[in-house]
This record gives C-alpha cells, sequence and structure tokens, in this order.
C-alpha cells in the first residue's frame, strides 16, 4: 500500500458509490483507500478496505462504540476532542487513527499527546476537505493548526494520514494535489508520501522478534 | 504598435485541466470567475496579481489556463481547491503543465457517452443515466430544481 486515501464516504453517505470511487481514486494515482462505513474487498486494480468511525464526546461512548465495531473493520477512526479526551482514547486499544482534529481547540493535541500517539502506533489524520471547502479565516485557522501538527510530528515522528473525505468523486483529488495543499503548511513532498503509506503500516504493525522453533 | 521582442516577453505556462463532471459545459467566463476567486482566496491579492491567470481555451471537458512562468504550482495548488462554478459543482483535475497551447491540445482526448442516455427509477425518483467508457455511468435527477447528481458504474446498476 504505497498510497492510501485514508478516509472516503461512498454512497449512501455520500452520492458516489465505492466501485466508483475506486475507479477515480485509481485514476489519480492511490492503490487503496478506506471506505467508512463501506467494504472490504478489491476494486478496478485497488484496494478498498473497511473503516469504522468512533464519535463521542465521553471516553465512555467511546469504550461503547470499540464494543460496537465489527472485526471486520480494518480502521477504527475516532473523532478527537479536547486535550483530557484525547489523552485517554489515544492508549485505548483497536483505535489507529485520531481525525477531526483541525476541529478541536488548539491546546487539545501538545507535545505529551503526540508523544503517547508515538508510543502507541495511533495516527492523527490530515484531511483535505476543509482545505478545499472552507474559505477566508476558517481555512486560515485549518492551516495554522495543521502546521501545529507538523512540528509535533517532525519532533515526536507520530503517525500522519492523508485523508480527502470525500462524499463524491467531485472531492477525491490526486496525490499531486495531495501534495501541493499539504505543502501550504509546510509539508514536504517526502513527508506526503511517508502519511500516505500510514495506512500499510496501521495494518502491519511493529511486534517484538518472535523465535520459531 | 510594433510587438514587444521575443526576449522581452514574459514567459508563460499553460495548464491543461479535466472538468468534472461531464457534460457541466461552463463557458470561458464563468470559469475564470471560479479560478479567480478560489486563487485569491488562497493566496491573496498580490500573488495572484503577479500569476496573471487566465483562461485562454475552454470547450466543456477541459480547459487551458495560463499563467506566468514560475507561478503555475501555486495556480495548479489552487485549481485543486475550486468546488463551484456558480451554483454548480464541479472539479478541475490538473493534467499536464506546458509552454504551448498546442502541446495541450494534443493531450486532449474526447470524451464520448458509450451509449444512448436512458430514463432509469432509483427509489422514487426517476433520472437520466449517461454511461461513459470505463463502466462509469452518471445519474441526474429528473427535476426542474436542484437536480442531484450520483456517480455510479454499470456493476452498481446491475445489482439494483
Amino acid at each position: 500500500m504505497n498510497a492510501t486515501d485514508a478516509g472516503i464516504c461512498p454512497y449512501p453517505a455520500g452520492d458516489s458509490s465505492l466501485r466508483r470511487m475506486a475507479i477515480e481514486a485509481a485514476d489519480l494515482g492511490f492503490d487503496s483507500v478506506v471506505a467508512v462505513d463501506g467494504e472490504r474487498c478489491a476494486l478496478e486494480g485497488l484496494v478498498a478496505l473497511r473503516g469504522s468511525v468512533i464519535s463521542g464526546q465521553s471516553m465512555r461512548d467511546v469504550l461503547s462504540g470499540l464494543r460496537r465495531v465489527s472485526c471486520a473493520t480494518d480502521i477504527v477512526f475516532v473523532d478527537a476532542g479536547n486535550l483530557t479526551f484525547n489523552r485517554s482514547v489515544i492508549p485505548l486499544r483497536g483505535i489507529h487513527i485520531l481525525r477531526s482534529i483541525h476541529t478541536t481547540p488548539r491546546n487539545s493535541f501538545d507535545h505529551v499527546s503526540a508523544r503517547m500517539a508515538a508510543d502507541r502506533g495511533v495516527a492523527v489524520d490530515i484531511s483535505l476537505h476543509p482545505l478545499l471547502h472552507s474559505r477566508g479565516s476558517a481555512r486560515q485557522r485549518v492551516i495554522q493548526r495543521y502546521a501545529d501538527i507538523l512540528t509535533l510530528h517532525r519532533r515526536y515522528r507520530f503517525l500522519l494520514t492523508i485523508s480527502s473525505h470525500a462524499r463524491s468523486i467531485l472531492d477525491q483529488r490526486s496525490v499531486r494535489d495531495a501534495e501541493a495543499l499539504c505543502a501550504l503548511f509546510g509539508m514536504t513532498s517526502e513527508e506526503v508520501h511517508a502519511a500516505l503509506k500510514t495506512v500499510g503500516t496501521l495494518l502491519t504493525p511493529r511486534q517484538p522478534v518472535r523465535v520459531l522453533e | 504598435m510594433r510587438p514587444r521582442p521575443p526576449a522581452m516577453r514574459q514567459k508563460r505556462r499553460y495548464i491543461l485541466v479535466r472538468i468534472l463532471p461531464a457534460g457541466t459545459h461552463p463557458d470561458s467566463k464563468q470559469l475564470y470567475l471560479a479560478i479567480h476567486e478560489a486563487a485569491t482566496s488562497l493566496f491573496g491579492d498580490a500573488a495572484i496579481g503577479l500569476a496573471a491567470p487566465a483562461v485562454v481555451f475552454c470547450d466543456g471537458e477541459y480547459a487551458v489556463v495560463r499563467c506566468l512562468r514560475g507561478t503555475e504550482q501555486d495556480l495548479a495548488t489552487a485549481l485543486a481547491t475550486v468546488t463551484f462554478i456558480g451554483d454548480r459543482r464541479i472539479a478541475l483535475r490538473t493534467l499536464a503543465t506546458s509552454g504551448t497551447i498546442s502541446a495541450m491540445k494534443r493531450r486532449m482526448k474526447p470524451v464520448c457517452q458509450t451509449g444512448e442516455a436512458s430514463e432509469i427509477l432509483l427509489g422514487e425518483k426517476y433520472f437520466t443515466a449517461y454511461h461513459y467508457p470505463c463502466q462509469k455511468v452518471d445519474l441526474i435527477e429528473k427535476s426542474n430544481k436542484h437536480q442531484k447528481l450520483l456517480f455510479f458504474t454499470e456493476t452498481d446498476m446491475e445489482e439494483r
């Protein structure tokens, strides 16, 4: 998995079917996508993984959401919240990606959370959707937030993912567009390509060496 | 007035973009306004004033956007942020950048429908289905206003 769009929302959440989005993603240079509430399958030379989103304001919501996640789910997302929430969620087993970080207050993901995310192998998602669809001060805030996340990433080396959060083929962007959009907040081409490979890393995490006799 | 000698002219770059969805057919002015709004919003008046963007060609499926050399990367980024023309949702896919328009025109391949448009019932709504290569099917709701667009494939249609 060299280039994965870490979050698309196919029909009925959006207006495009998973197959059509897979064709479009393959044309745009991706080799895999994570379809939120989709199904795991191989389509048009592209691997579609199943993702589930847990949205909750409290730990109780997240824990009950984790219990409901089926075993067919490949990637589990949690919507980020305030500082306490994020610090509580990151160590939980079974959570892969913290998303919607741009909607949270500025101090909600600090150096302690960054170190915890790096230790636990939890990725932080960079969504291209607000960069495309917001304008003015709202987009400026998103760029500031992503630049802050990037600074922490460079210091603590936690994982980043890049997603389009596309609900339509019209929201999907190419790998080259992702590079150009991420360059707005200072992300280099190498960092973008590393972030596009992160989903593969999350599926096959590093484990201690086992001696087989 | 005599034209400037070639060495004194500003060097330009041309960006070829494909307009999605097929059949949108915006005119050059509408497209220019959409690109100008997106670029100004992203980079500001000063940067876009120096880039001097212009739409030199627009045939509905493809468009060629001109800018000054050195600003093509910024303009390509701005093109990725164009999401509306007027009140219609669109997307612009950057395909190539070149120094001549003829090089761009060589890369334009016409997008043809693969069959007749047909009428289908989906849920309780009627849609007109337009078929395109690679099994793509675009569905446009039959309604006077707020026409809903759906993007499916032939396989999706057979499964329904």
